[in-house]
Formats: structure tokens, C-alpha cells, sequence
């Protein structure tokens, strides 16, 4: 016990492993309890199995499968809004980041949105792009940007000056000392930001997916919502659970990849 | 640098190319003080420098010699104009701003983690500047053999984490010289290695500007430092900076222990330790790194 209220030190993989499992099994058995003792009505909370059944009935029925089809549509509305954050984004990002100008006028734009409620403007966007897939990837993409944006701009200015200063005094032009120097020593948290954004527009996909959409994940839950059919909408939920996880565990994978050299720092 | 150098077949051009004359004249300098009105940090410096050699710039802490050197360089801190009057005359010219005659060394070598020994002593090609100057082969040429010359050859491929202190400072070294520099600006570059590293990179940079002779301008707060390297030593006195001493050491490099202890050694040691503390106690003592 000696070591528990120590936050340097981090027990081997193993025992971090074995403690995640055991935190994810205590929460089934709790949940399974609930469910054999009568405590909650199933129509409130379906027990784990009726859950399992119920994704694999989503999984396959009838030949064919309802919620591969859903995943593809998700995950490919997921994709399109997420180059866009990224194509616009960053740029954006960056030039606050490096410009204190463009940074003062800028920033009244966009860091309110961060604690704006995106959600209420789906009908605005509805009533300017209509209910197809222009809205939704619209929404995904406002949904992220604006986090990502700030969290760019963030980056850029936690590169130490230093390496501005000696790109500038080998005889860089000021955007050569940005973009030559200050960009690449951004990059890791640049990923970092990417990451995040692609975590928010998980969470928004079952919004995004709220309105006239025939298929895709929210649409899954939100039918079987309609029929009441609370194993699906909770294996709905796992679903995106597990995707958006994936989507992290990846990237995060992708990111080390790419900058090993930012751990060695 | 000089273009013809490298259209023309040089004809041991070395000497001829590295020929670079430095001027201050009068220069003052003044920074806004804290409470309202100014503090004059450099209070009319009259200094030349005619021929490649080791010029060795020593003073107080805080008494204005990296504000000094970073005007050789041209390169402007923020918030002032530098200087505030004077001239800076590099051969003959007056020098207002950037120019690309001199390169800075740090004790804060500002090496990339992200990238190789090799790309961090050929970052400066990345840039417009050089590349429109030196063709990629002979660039490439450059490095490796500046990285010999720094007795870094066979760790080119390793990064900056993986190397001790003296070795990224032998990086930041190359990364340079690598630009044949008409003009070197060292700001106390090897006051951070222990002793030890420190005497092999002084070792080291008189091999190369026996080599490769230039003009270099070396601040340092390290008296015996000065006498080891310097051709000619310049204190300047506590702030407002004048130069309070400037002489000229003959004695060739590398200099033995025997004559660091000679009595011409001693006495000049006594003369810079003089100058140092008639500048008083307790004045200049702020250090900023610029
Ligand atoms: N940009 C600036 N604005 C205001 N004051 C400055 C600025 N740069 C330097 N100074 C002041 O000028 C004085 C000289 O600074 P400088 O860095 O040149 O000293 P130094 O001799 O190199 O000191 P050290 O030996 O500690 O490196 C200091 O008192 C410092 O506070
Ligand atoms: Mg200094």
C-alpha cells in the first residue's frame, strides 16, 4: 500500500491489464445482479445477455447485416467531417498560433463555440443545408472544429522559443522559421488535437444522425428507441463505445509512430 | 558566401574569403526601464576587429555582452531598437539588421529532437537563403565533413536525446560552421559542460579555426577560458558597459599548463580579475538569456 498514493509509481502492464478487466467484469456482474434480482424492470435496464442477443441480431439476420451497414455509414460520415476539421483546422490553428494578431481577432470567433451548445444549432444547419448528408457532415465537422482549432493554436504556442529564435538567426524568413521549425515541433500535439477532435465527433454521430437518416448507427438507436427495444439502442451504444475507443487506441498508435522522438524528449 | 568563391576555382581562396572587418562605433544602447524611462546598458563602445582570430569578450554578469553580440549578428531583441545610436561597420558597410556574414552559437544549443545529427547540422539547407547559395552535392559534402571534423561521423544517424551534452554542442557547432561563417558569435557556448567536456570542445574549436580560420567573438564568464582560446581578450565594466581593457595574447595555441601558469598568464589573469571586480559588488548581478 505503500505505493498506492504515488502517482510516479505506475505498476507493469500486467497489473494494469488485470485491474482494467476486473473494473469492466465488476460492472457486467453488478449490471447481471441487477438484472436477475427483479430490482429494475427489464424495461429499463435489459440485462447483458438480452443486450448480446440483441447485437447479434443486429449483426445478422434475414442475410444480412443491419449493423455493418449502419457502422460503414458512420464511420464514413465520420471520415469526411473529420478530413475537413483537419484540413481546415489546422491551417486555421496554426495561423493563430503563430500570428499574435490573427490570434486576437480570431479568437473571439471561435473559443466561445467551445462551450456553445453545437447541438442547438442542428436546426439552423438543417434549415440553411437541408436533411441530407451536407447537414450531417456540417454538424460533425462544427461539432469538432471548433476544439480543435484552439487546441492547434495551443500547440503552436507551447514550442519554445528557442527554436524560433535559431531557425531565424540561421537566416530563415519568418515563415520559414514557423514552417520549418515551429510547425514540426508541434506536431505531437498537433496529433493530440486530432485525436481529441476525432473522440467529439463520436460523441455527436448519434446527433448528427438524428434527422431523416436512413441508415447509420443513430439511426439504429434511434429506431429501436421507437420501439422501445432497449437491448438494441444499449448495443447501439457499446457499438460507438467500442468504435470511438478504437478510433483513439489507433490513432494514439499512429501518433507514436509518427513522433517517437517526443517520449525521448 | 561570397559568390565568386564558389563560381571561381578558388585559387586557395580560404584566407582571402575569411578577411572580414568588424566596426562598432560609439554604440549605445538603452532599454525602456521597469518605472518609466530608460537604462543604458551600453554606454559608447568603440571596438574593431581586423583579422580572423579569437576575440575573447568577458565582463560582469548582466553588463550587456550578449546585447552586444547579438548586434554584431544583427539580430534585434524585442521590444528595442539596437543599437540605440552608434554604427556597426561590417567591411566598411554599415550593417542595419539581418545579414548573413555571422552565425550565433548558444550555450542553449537549440538542437531538433525530431530530427537526425546529420539533418540537424544541414537544417540550415532547408532554408531559401542557403539553398539558392550551395548546391545539394557540395551541401551534402559539407556535413559530412563537418560532422568529422567535429568527430561526429559515426553517430549521424542518432537523435539529439541520444547524445551527452558536449556532443549536442558539438552539433550545434557544426550546424555552424557547416555555413563557413565569414563571422562566428559564440554567447558562453560551453558554459554548461562540466569541466572536462568543456576543455575537449575548446580543444576542439582551435583545431577547427586552425583549420578554418574566422572571425570568431566569444563571450565568456570563464577568465581561464579566455586565456586559453582568446588571441585578444576585451573586458567590458559593469553596466553601463565600456570597455574597461582590451589586450592581445601572443602565446600560440594549444597553450600548455606550464604557461597557463607562467607569470605572463598570472599576471594577465590578474589583470581581467581586476577589472571584474572594480566593477563593484552586487551590480549587473541580473542574468538574462537572450
Ligand atoms: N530586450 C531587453 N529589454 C530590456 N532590457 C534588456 C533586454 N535585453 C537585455 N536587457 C538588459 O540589458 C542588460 C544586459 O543584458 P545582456 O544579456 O546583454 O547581459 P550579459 O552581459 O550577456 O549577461 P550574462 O553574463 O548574464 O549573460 C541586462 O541588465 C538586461 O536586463
Ligand atoms: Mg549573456
Amino acid at each position: 500500500m505503500a505505493e498506492f498514493w504515488n502517482p510516479y509509481a505506475t505498476p507493469d502492464a500486467r497489473a494494469r491489464r488485470l485491474l482494467g478487466v476486473g473494473a469492466v467484469v465488476t460492472v457486467l456482474v453488478i449490471w447481471s445482479l441487477l438484472a436477475v434480482s427483479g430490482l429494475v424492470s427489464p424495461n429499463k435496464l435489459p440485462a447483458p445477455w438480452d443486450v448480446l442477443l440483441a447485437f447479434s441480431y443486429l449483426a445478422w439476420h434475414d442475410g444480412e447485416s443491419m449493423l455493418l451497414t449502419a457502422t460503414l455509414w458512420s464511420i464514413g460520415r465520420l471520415a469526411a467531417a473529420g478530413v475537413l476539421v483537419m484540413a481546415i483546422g489546422i491551417p486555421i490553428g496554426i495561423a493563430m498560433g503563430a500570428a499574435p494578431k490573427l490570434n486576437a481577432a480570431l479568437s473571439p470567433l471561435v473559443d466561445p463555440f467551445r462551450s456553445a451548445p453545437v447541438v442547438a444549432l442542428l436546426p439552423i444547419l438543417v434549415m440553411w443545408l437541408g436533411i441530407g448528408e451536407e447537414m450531417k457532415i456540417a454538424f460533425l465537422f462544427l461539432g469538432a472544429v471548433v476544439y480543435l482549432i484552439p487546441l492547434v493554436r495551443d500547440a503552436i504556442q507551447a514550442v519554445p522559443q528557442s527554436y524560433w529564435i535559431g531557425a531565424r538567426d540561421l537566416g530563415a524568413t519568418p515563415w520559414e522559421c514557423i514552417q520549418k521549425s515551429v510547425v514540426p515541433m508541434a506536431m505531437p500535439r498537433i496529433a493530440d488535437a486530432v485525436i481529441v477532435a476525432f473522440s467529439v465527433m463520436w460523441t455527436y454521430i448519434t446527433v448528427a444522425e438524428y434527422v431523416n437518416a436512413r441508415v447509420g448507427l443513430g439511426q439504429l438507436i434511434q429506431n429501436a428507441r421507437r420501439f422501445s427495444a432497449w437491448d438494441q439502442v444499449f448495443a447501439g451504444i457499446i457499438v460507438i463505445i467500442a468504435l470511438a475507443l478504437t478510433t483513439y487506441q489507433l490513432m494514439v498508435h499512429l501518433k507514436r509512430k509518427l513522433y517517437p522522438w517526443e517520449t525521448q524528449q | 558566401m561570397s559568390g565568386a568563391a564558389s563560381s571561381t576555382p578558388a585559387p586557395a581562396a580560404a584566407t582571402a574569403k575569411a578577411g572580414v572587418t568588424i566596426v562598432l562605433k560609439d554604440i549605445v544602447q538603452e532599454y525602456p526601464a521597469p518605472g518609466g524611462g530608460t537604462t543604458r546598458v551600453v554606454d559608447g563602445v568603440n571596438l574593431a576587429f581586423e583579422r580572423p582570430g579569437i576575440n575573447m569578450l568577458l565582463g560582469p554578469s548582466g553588463c550587456g555582452k550578449s546585447t552586444i553580440l547579438h548586434m554584431l549578428g544583427g539580430v534585434r531583441p524585442m521590444g528595442a531598437k539596437t543599437p540605440t545610436s552608434g554604427k556597426i561597420l561590417i567591411d566598411g558597410a554599415e550593417c542595419d539588421g539581418a545579414h548573413d556574414d555571422s552565425v550565433m552559437v548558444f550555450q542553449r544549443y537549440a538542437n531538433r529532437p525530431d530530427l537526425s545529427v546529420f539533418d540537424n547540422v544541414a537544417f540550415p539547407f532547408r532554408l531559401k537563403l542557403w539553398r539558392q547559395r550551395i548546391a545539394e552535392t557540395e551541401w551534402r559534402q559539407r556535413v559530412a565533413d563537418t560532422l568529422k571534423a567535429v568527430g561526429l561521423a559515426d553517430k549521424q544517424r542518432l537523435r539529439p536525446a541520444q547524445l551527452s551534452g558536449g556532443q549536442n554542442q558539438r552539433v550545434a557547432l557544426a550546424r555552424a560552421l557547416v555555413l563557413r561563417p565569414r563571422i562566428l558569435l559564440m554567447d558562453e557556448p560551453f558554459g554548461a559542460l562540466d569541466a572536462q567536456t568543456r576543455e575537449e570542445m575548446q580543444r576542439l574549436l582551435i583545431d577547427l579555426h586552425n583549420a578554418q580560420p574566422c572571425l570568431v567573438v566569444f563571450v565568456t564568464h570563464d577568465v581561464t577560458e579566455a586565456l586559453v582560446l582568446g588571441d585578444r581578450v576585451i573586458v567590458l565594466s559593469a553596466q553601463p558597459a565600456r570597455v574597461a581593457d582590451d589586450f592581445v595574447i601572443t602565446e600560440p595555441r594549444p597553450r600548455s599548463g606550464a604557461w597557463q601558469r607562467s607569470g605572463e598568464a598570472v599576471r594577465m589573469e590578474e589583470r581581467i580579475f581586476e577589472q571584474l571586480h572594480a566593477s563593484g559588488p552586487g551590480r549587473g548581478s541580473v542574468r538574462v538569456t537572450v
